[in-house]
C-alpha cells in the first residue's frame, strides 16, 4: 500500500501511509485507539475508499472497490465483531455468498468435507455441522479464520483477534498462526498489545495520528520500551492541573470487585481501586479491557459477580441505579447516545431525566415544566450549550452540546462522586478543553472523580493518582506527573514493578 | 348403527380439517420466508383480501379459475411489494405498516368489488374448483376419504410445505434469507444484497397470501365478500411463530387451526352443546404459551423487524 | 401569545396536510369509479351534519374510538405496540354487563363498580402482554393479537352459553342490563349520552397524565432501554404498568359502550375499532388533543360514509382506504423526520457516482 490517505470529514485519519507485506509473514500493526490501524485495513478490504494513495498485490496495482473484490484477490478479515449468524451451522455459514456448485442447491456435504479438510490441516478443530451458538469465542474465530482460508485468501487480516480470547485461546490461536505462515500465507495483525508483537510477529509497522512513524523487523533485540517509546512518543505535557488539593475521606471504593461482560466472561478480576474526596484518579487503559463493565458496576446497571463497592461508606454492589443517583453519584456514560441521553427529549427535559421526581422539577406527582425551563435556562448559560431553546431536541445538537448536556445534568447538583468514561471522546479541541476544565472545577468542589479514558494526554493532564487496567485487572497505581512511556507500559499489560523502576504509590 | 355414525363423524371432520386448514397453510408458508429475512408482514390479512378479490374477479370474467389463481398471485405479490417498500425502503414501523396494509387492503378489495359489480341481490358466482379424486388412494376406505379428495390447490399446499422446507434448508437462496435476518451486516460482508433479498422474501410471502386468497373466494367458496377471509392472515403469523420459522412444524400448526374450525362448524350443524370457543381459543393460547418457551431461547430471527442500513453500527 | 399559536400550527399542518392527502388520493378513487368527487364528499358531510341526530352519532362514534385511541397511545409512547385494543375493550364490556346482571347493588354502586371493573379487567388483558414481555421477553404484538382473539372467542361463548338471554329466543346475546344502570340521554331522538361526560373527563386526565411524572417516566422509557435505566427506572416494571393502563382505558370504553350504547353482550362487540384505534393514535400524533381532534374526525369519515354509500353508491370502504392512507402517510412521514429516508437518498447518488 502506497501513500494511503483517507479523510472523514476534515480528519485525516490515514495521511499519506506507505505499508508493505512480505509474502510468508505475520505483520503486526501497532498504534493507539485513533491511531488509523482499522482505517488503513478498512481501505485495504475494501469498506472504504481511499483519496489518495495505491494498492498492490504480489506487485500487481488492484483497484479495491469492495469487500467482493478484496475477497476475490484473496484478502481476508477476521473482523473483531464476527460476522456469523448464530443458529446458523459453520459450514452454512462459510457457505454463505459462495457460488454452489450444484447450482441453486446447496453443495453442504462438499464443503463440510473440504472444511474439515482443512480445519485438519490447520489444526482449528472445527466441526462443520456445529451451530455457531455452540462454540467458544475462541472456536468461533477459528471459524472466522477457516471461512476466509476457504475463499482462498492468502493475505488475512486479523482486527485485534486477542481482545475477545482467553490467553490459552490467544496461544492457540498463534500457533495457528505460524503454521498458516509456513503454508504460505501471510498476515496482518492488528494490535496494542506488545507481547504478542515480541512472540509472533515477523515485521512491525507502527501508526501514530494516522501517520507511518516506523516499519521494521522485529529481533530478539526488540523491547517492549523501544516499541512503547515509538506508539505513543510525543512531547512533554506542560502541566494543566497545578491545584492539586489534599484529598478528604474516601467517596467510591472498590474491593476485589468481579464484573462480567454481555457475553458472561469475566470483564473485572479482583479490582480494588479508592477515590477520596477532592481527587481525580485517572484510570488508564486501552479500550475493552473492562472499564465500560466496571463503570456501570460502579452505578448499578450491571450486576457485580463479587467483591465490595462503597459509596460513601455504604455497602452498594447491587443496589439498583436509583440508589446510586440518590447517593449523588454521577455518571458521564461512553455511550453517551443511547445510556447518556434521550435524544428524542428536549434539552430541558435531558437535563432532570435523573431527578424529575424531585422537588422543584415535579411536586405531588405533578411535573413543574416551567422551573425545568428555568432551570434548564440557567443550565445553558452556565455550561455554554449553543441551543436555540430550551425546547430544541437533543438529536439536533452536536455532539459537543451533546456531552455539555450531560455535563451540566451530571454536575448541576454538585455530586459526591463522578464516574467519567472517555468524556472528551470524539469532541472537538474547544469542547474537549471545557469538558476538562469543568471536571477539575468539579473536583475542587469537593468531587471524588475516576476519569476512565484511553487517552493517556488526558489521564497525566487531570489526574491526582493514575490507575492502569488491562484485563480487567488493575495493573498499578503510579503517582501524579508520571511519564507517558510509564503508563503506555501498563496499558499493554506490563505489571507495575516489572523491571520498569517505578514505585507503588500506595 | 351408531358405529358407522361415528366412523363416517370423524372421516368428514378429518377431511374438513385438512380442507380447511389448507388456506392458513399457504399463507403461514408464505410468511415463514418473509420472517426468515427480517421482516414481519402483518398485512397479511388485506393482501389476502385483495386476492381474494382478484381472483374472484379474474376467474368471473375469464370463465377460467386458473386466470383466477394467477391475478390472486399477482396482486398478492403487488401489495406485499408495497409492504416490502414501506418497510425496507422507507424504513417504517413494520407493525403499524402491516395494518395500513390491512386496512387498505380491505377497503381497496371492496371498493374495486363494489364498483365492478355494483349491489345485486344475489351476489355473482364462478364455478367452484372442484374436487380431484386421486384414482386407486382415493378409493381407500377412510384414509381416500380423508386425504385424497380435495381440490388440487389442497394437495398443493401440502406439497409446498415440503418444497418450501427444501429450498429453506437446501438452496443458497435459503440460506441467503436466513442470513439476512439472523446477521444482514455479515451477508452484506459477503457480497449478499440485503435489501434484495428481503424484496425477494416478502414478495414470495405475498404470492403464497395471494394463491391463498384466490383460494377463499375461488375454490372453498364461490363468491367474494370483504370479510371472507375473518381473521386468517393474522392465523397464519401465529401459526408462523408457533412452528417457529418451520414449514413442516407450520403444517401442523395449520392443521391445528383446521380441526378446531372443523369441529366447531360440525358441532354447530349437529347442535352439540360443547363450548366450542374454547377449542377455537385452544390455538391462540398455545401460540402464546409457545411464544414464551421460543422467546426464552430467542429463537427469533435475529434482525426480527429491525430495517437494515450499511452505515449504522 | 402568537408563538403559541404558531406552535399550535406547527403541530396541526402536517396532520391537516397528510388528511388532504388521503382525501384527495379518495377524490381520484371517486373520479376513476365514474363519480363527482365533490358530491360524494359532500354527502358524506351531509350525513354526518344534517341534522340533529346525525351529529349527536358523530359524537357517540368518537367516545370508544378517542377512549381507545387514548390507550393505544400510553403503550406506543413507551415503544410498545399494542395492536390488541379491541380485545381489551372486550374484556371491559363482560365484566361491565357481569357486574349489571348478577351483583344486585343499588343502580349508583352498580354504575361505578362497573366502571372499576371495566377498568380492571381491560388492564389485566392489557398487563398480561405487559407481563409476557417483561418477563419472558415475548413479543407484544403477537402476544396482544392472540389476546385479542381469545377475548373475542371468551365473549361468544358467554353469549351462546353460560350469559344467554333466557327470553333471547337462542339469540347469541345476553339480557339487557336495567334501565337505571343505563348512561342518561343528553337529546331527544338521538344516541348521545351522559357518558360523554365522561370521555371528557379521561381526556382531561391524560392530558394531566402527561405532565405526571409517571408520564414522564413511560415516555423515557419509550426513548430507549439503555437510557431510562441509567436514570434510575425500572424498565420491567414500567411495560407492565404502561400495558396496565393502556389496556384500563381500552376497558373504560368498553364500560361506555356497555351503559350508553349496547346495553348488553352480543358477539362481536370490538368490530374493527381496534386498529382505527391505532390510526387515531397516530394521526393525533400520541397526544391527547390531537387524539380527540382525529377521533372525531374518524367518527364523522363512519357515520358520514354510510349516507355517502347511500346516496351516491360509492362504497363505504372508501373511508377504510382514506385511513389506511393516512397511516401510510404517518409512518412515512416518520420516516422522514428520523432520515432514514435521507440515507436512502444519500446512498442512492453514492451508488450512481460509484
Amino acid at each position: 500500500m502506497r501513500n494511503i490517505t483517507k479523510i472523514f470529514g476534515h480528519l485525516k485519519a490515514n495521511d499519506a501511509v506507505d505499508f508493505k507485506l512480505r509474502e510468508n509473514s505475520i505483520h503486526g500493526l501497532l498504534g493507539e485507539n485513533g491511531a488509523g490501524k482499522t482505517t488503513l485495513m478498512n481501505v485495504l478490504y475494501g469498506l472504504y475508499r481511499q483519496e489518495e494513495g495505491e494498492i498492490y498485490i504480489h506487485g500487481q496495482k488492484t483497484d479495491i472497490v469492495s469487500p467482493l473484490k478484496a475477497i476475490s484477490s484473496g484478502i481476508g478479515m477476521v473482523h473483531q465483531h464476527f460476522m456469523l449468524a448464530r443458529p446458523l451451522t459453520v459450514v452454512e455459514n462459510i457457505m454463505l455468498g459462495r457460488k454452489s456448485s450444484r447450482g441453486i442447491f446447496l453443495d453442504t456435504r462438499k464443503v463440510a468435507a473440504e472444511i474439515r479438510e482443512l480445519s485438519d490441516r490447520y489444526h482449528l478443530m472445527v466441526d462443520p455441522y456445529a451451530r455457531i451458538w455452540q462454540l467458544s469465542v475462541g472456536q468461533q474465530q477459528r471459524v472466522e479464520i477457516l471461512t476466509t482460508i476457504y475463499q482462498g485468501a492468502n493475505i488475512l487480516i486479523l482486527d485485534e483477534p486477542t481482545a475477545v480470547l482467553t490467553p490459552q485461546e490467544a496461544e492457540t490461536l498463534f500457533s495457528i498462526l505460524r503454521q498458516m505462515r509456513d503454508d504460505g500465507k501471510s498476515m496482518i495483525l492488528i494490535t496494542h498489545k506488545l507481547e504478542e508483537i515480541l512472540s509472533v510477529v515477523d515485521d512491525v509497522t507502527i501508526l501514530r495520528d494516522g501517520k507511518m512513524i516506523s516499519s521494521f523487523k522485529v529481533t530478539p533485540a526488540t523491547t517492549k520500551e523501544e516499541l512503547s517509546r515509538l506508539m505513543v512518543g510525543r512531547d512533554v505535557l506542560f502541566d494543566f492541573n497545578p491545584a492539586a488539593v489534599k484529598p478528604g475521606k474516601e467517596r467510591l471504593g472498590m474491593k476485589d470487585l468481579r464484573v462480567k461482560n454481555d457475553k458472561g466472561l469475566p470483564a473485572v478480576n479482583n479490582f480494588s481501586l479508592s477515590v477520596s474526596e477532592g481527587e481525580i484518579v485517572g484510570l488508564a487503559g486501552v479500550d475493552g479491557n473492562g472499564q465500560k463493565e466496571l463503570a456501570e458496576a460502579l452505578t448499578g446497571l450491571r450486576p457485580a459477580e463479587g467483591g465490595k463497592i462503597f459509596i460513601n461508606g455504604i455497602e452498594a454492589e447491587n443496589k439498583p441505579p436509583a440508589f446510586f443517583i440518590h447517593q449523588g453519584v454521577a455518571h458521564i456514560p461512553e455511550d453517551r447516545q443511547n445510556m447518556g441521553l434521550a435524544m428524542g427529549f428536549c434539552v430541558s427535559k435531558n437535563l432532570i431525566i435523573k431527578r424529575f421526581c424531585q422537588q422543584p422539577y415535579a411536586k405531588n406527582g405533578l411535573m413543574n415544566y416551567k422551573n425545568i425551563k428555568n432551570h434548564a435556562q440557567k443550565m445553558i448559560q452556565d455550561f455554554q450549550i449553543k441551543t436555540n431553546s430550551t425546547e430544541d431536541i437533543t438529536r439536533d445538537l452536536s455532539g459537543g452540546n451533546q456531552q455539555k448536556v450531560i455535563l451540566a445534568r451530571e454536575l448541576a447538583d454538585e455530586p459526591s462522586v463522578l464516574i467519567a468514561n472517555q468524556p472528551t471522546r470524539g469532541l472537538d479541541v474547544g469542547a474537549t478543553e471545557y469538558v476538562r476544565s469543568r471536571l477539575l472545577e468539579a473536583r475542587s468542589k469537593g468531587a471524588a472523580i475516576l476519569l476512565i479514558s484511553a487517552d493517556i494526554e488526558e489521564i497525566i493532564q487531570l489526574s491526582d493518582r493514575i490507575a492502569v487496567i488491562y484485563n480487567g485487572e488493575l495493573m498499578g497505581i503510579l503517582p501524579k506527573g508520571s511519564q507517558p512511556e510509564t503508563i503506555g507500559l501498563l496499558m499493554m499489560g506490563k505489571r507495575q514493578g516489572e523491571n520498569t523502576g517505578v514505585k507503588e504509590n500506595q | 348403527m351408531d358405529n358407522i355414525f361415528t366412523a363416517t363423524f370423524f372421516v368428514s371432520i378429518f377431511a374438513s380439517t385438512i380442507r380447511l386448514a389448507t388456506p392458513i397453510l399457504l399463507t403461514a408458508l408464505g410468511e415463514i420466508y418473509t420472517q426468515r429475512s427480517g421482516i414481519l408482514n402483518l398485512g397479511l390479512e388485506g393482501t389476502m383480501t385483495m386476492s381474494a378479490m382478484a381472483g374472484f374477479v379474474c376467474a368471473y370474467f375469464s370463465k377460467n379459475l386458473f386466470i383466477g389463481f394467477l391475478g390472486g398471485i399477482i396482486v398478492g405479490m403487488i401489495c406485499s411489494a408495497f409492504m416490502a417498500f414501506l418497510s425496507i425502503t422507507v424504513r417504517a414501523n413494520q407493525v403499524i405498516a402491516g395494518t395500513a396494509l390491512t386496512i387498505l387492503g380491505i377497503g381497496f378489495s371492496s371498493f374495486i368489488y363494489r364498483i365492478i359489480f355494483g349491489i345485486q341481490k344475489l351476489p355473482p358466482q364462478v364455478e367452484s374448483l372442484t374436487k380431484f379424486d386421486i384414482p386407486l388412494l382415493s378409493s381407500i376406505p377412510y384414509i381416500g376419504t380423508i386425504f385424497f379428495q380435495h381440490n388440487l390447490i389442497v394437495y398443493l399446499a401440502y406439497i409446498l410445505a415440503v418444497f418450501s422446507w427444501i429450498v429453506l434448508e437446501k438452496t443458497t437462496f435459503g440460506l441467503n434469507v436466513k442470513a439476512v435476518g439472523e446477521h444482514p451486516r455479515a451477508a452484506d460482508s459477503k457480497g449478499i444484497n440485503v435489501s434484495k433479498v428481503r424484496y425477494t422474501a416478502v414478495i414470495i410471502g405475498g404470492a403464497f397470501a395471494g394463491l391463498s386468497g384466490a383460494f377463499m373466494s375461488i375454490a372453498y367458496m364461490n363468491s367474494f365478500s370483504d370479510t371472507m377471509i375473518a381473521g386468517r392472515g393474522f392465523i397464519a403469523v401465529a401459526v408462523v411463530v408457533f412452528a417457529r420459522w418451520n414449514p413442516l412444524r407450520a403444517m401442523v400448526g395449520s392443521l391445528l387451526f383446521g380441526i378446531a374450525s372443523a369441529l366447531q362448524i360440525r358441532f354447530q350443524a349437529i347442535g352439540v352443546p360443547i363450548p366450542n370457543q374454547f377449542l377455537l381459543m385452544l390455538p391462540y393460547l398455545v401460540t402464546i404459551i409457545a411464544l414464551i418457551t421460543v422467546s426464552k431461547k430467542a429463537e427469533f430471527p435475529s434482525a426480527y423487524t429491525k430495517p437494515y442500513s450499511r452505515m449504522e453500527r | 401569545m402568537s408563538k403559541k399559536i404558531n406552535k399550535i400550527i406547527q403541530a396541526i399542518f402536517p396532520a391537516l396536510l397528510m388528511v388532504s392527502g388521503a382525501l384527495l388520493t379518495g377524490a381520484i378513487l371517486i373520479i376513476i369509479s365514474g363519480n363527482d368527487p365533490i358530491a360524494a364528499y359532500a354527502a358524506l358531510l351531509e350525513g354526518a351534519f344534517s341534522n340533529s341526530y346525525r351529529i349527536s352519532e358523530t359524537f357517540v362514534k368518537a367516545i370508544p374510538l378517542m377512549l381507545m385511541a387514548l390507550g393505544v397511545s400510553i403503550a406506543f409512547k413507551n415503544q410498545i405496540w399494542n395492536i390488541g385494543a379491541g380485545g381489551q375493550f372486550t374484556i371491559g364490556t363482560i365484566l361491565s354487563v357481569i357486574v349489571c346482571l348478577y351483583f344486585k347493588l343499588p343502580p349508583i354502586p352498580t354504575i361505578i363498580l362497573s366502571f372499576i371493573f371495566a377498568f380492571i379487567g381491560g388492564a389485566l388483558w392489557g398487563g398480561l402482554a405487559g407481563w409476557l414481555k417483561a418477563r419472558f421477553n415475548a413479543n407484544e404484538v403477537i402476544t396482544t393479537l392472540m389476546l385479542d382473539y381469545i377475548a373475542t372467542y371468551l365473549l361468544a361463548y358467554l353469549v351462546y352459553g353460560p350469559m344467554m338471554d333466557p327470553n333471547g329466543f337462542g339469540y347469541p346475546q345476553s339480557a339487557v342490563i336495567e334501565k337505571v344502570l343505563r348512561l342518561p340521554k343528553l337529546i331527544v331522538g338521538g344516541r348521545l349520552h351522559t357518558g360523554i361526560f365522561v370521555a371528557i373527563a379521561i381526556l382531561f386526565l391524560m392530558l394531566l397524565f402527561w405532565r405526571s411524572t409517571l408520564g414522564f417516566k413511560i415516555e423515557l422509557a419509550g426513548q430507549g432501554n439503555d437510557v431510562s435505566r441509567y436514570a434510575g427506572i425500572d424498565n420491567k416494571k414500567i411495560i407492565v404498568i404502561t400495558m396496565l393502563l393502556s389496556g384500563g382505558l381500552s376497558g373504560i370504553a368498553g364500560w361506555n359502550e356497555i351503559h350508553g350504547i349496547h346495553l348488553r353482550l352480543m358477539t362481536d362487540l370490538a368490530g374493527s375499532y381496534g386498529s382505527i384505534a391505532i390510526v387515531i393514535a397516530l394521526l393525533g400524533n400520541l397526544n391527547p388533543l390531537g387524539i380527540a381532534i382525529s377521533a372525531y374526525f374518524f367518527s364523522v369519515l363512519i357515520v358520514g360514509g354510510n349516507t355517502m354509500q347511500n346516496l351516491t353508491g360509492i362504497p363505504y370502504s372508501l373511508v377504510d382506504i382514506i385511513q389506511g392512507l393516512i397511516v401510510v402517510f404517518v409512518i412515512t412521514r416518520t420516516a422522514f423526520r428520523t432520515e432514514s429516508i435521507q440515507t436512502f437518498f444519500r446512498k442512492r447518488r453514492y451508488q450512481h457516482n460509484g
